[in-house]
């Protein structure tokens, strides 16, 4: 669903979901962020720049945030700004930035991390990781292109 | 993720459609090898219908490839182009594989 919010000025079009912890569950993010993508006219660079971004970040969390077995919840907001779009990812897993992590040079299969994240830096514009009352919350903005 | 397959002799051509993403990397990983297990480790690889591929994706890319080597086969990929070019570039796979322009480049260089 993608909701229009015509009482924000600076906010023009925004939309959120929910998955639980199953890396089944992420096509359903990547189908809002194509249908955001189509909605809003952006270009093609934007929507890979947001998909492969969530991909790397919903993976990381998926594989190595929780401890436990039960399902957990995690959220993604799109919001689209005059100039750019944000998302923010929020989970309740362990604490982790994942910003801290050092990015190696992909160079073999077996190596893990890393490269996911470079990625994320490389294709969008800023980034920024938060921890407040047990939530992990990554948020990334990337420029639009026409 | 769709993957349609063609036989040319001695090799097999994939054109993949779709993300190869965390949720696809696995399934596309699972019939890459089966091809290879099968006996056909020389692949070409068309990504040109692909719209995006994530780090799980190139984990699965280079287990492939590593497979077909170890079959006395090759992996060839064509239709690296726009996004998933650019995608190569950043994660700096673009020297890892063997990439021709098109998949007659491909089947040329995998019977050289």
């Amino acid at each position: 669903m993608v909701a229009e919010d015509p009482s924000s000025a600076e906010s023009s079009a925004s939309c959120e979901i929910r998955i639980v912890n199953e890396i089944s569950e992420m096509a359903r993010v990547a189908d809002l962020v194509d249908r955001f993508g189509a909605e809003h006219g952006l270009s093609n660079e934007v929507i890979v720049a947001l998909n492969v971004s969530l991909d790397e970040i919903l993976n990381n969390i998926i594989c190595y945030a929780y401890e436990d077995a039960e399902p957990h919840d995690i959220t993604v907001r799109l919001q689209l700004r005059r100039e750019s779009v944000e998302a923010v990812v929020e989970d309740d897993g362990k604490p982790f930035d994942p910003l801290a992590v050092a990015t190696p040079r992909p160079r073999s299969a077996e190596r893990e991390g890393g490269v996911g994240l470079h990625f994320v830096r490389s294709l969008t514009d800023q980034v920024k990781y938060t921890r407040r009352d047990g939530i992990n919350q990554f948020w990334f903005m990337k420029k639009l292109t026409r | 993720m769709k993957l349609v397959e063609a036989v040319s002799d001695d090799v097999t051509i994939v054109e993949a459609y779709g993300r190869l993403d965390s949720t696809t990397a696995k399934e596309f990983g699972e019939r890459l090898m089966s091809l290879v297990h099968s006996g056909r480790s020389s692949i070409v690889l068309d990504l040109k219908n692909i719209a995006y591929i994530s780090s799980a994706g190139f984990r699965a890319l280079l287990i492939a490839k590593k497979a077909t080597a170890e079959r006395e086969g090759k992996l060839a990929l064509c239709g690296v182009i726009g996004e998933v070019k650019r995608l190569f570039d950043i994660g700096a796979f673009t020297e890892e594989f063997l990439i021709c322009p098109t998949q007659a480049d491909g089947i040329g260089k995998l019977r050289q």
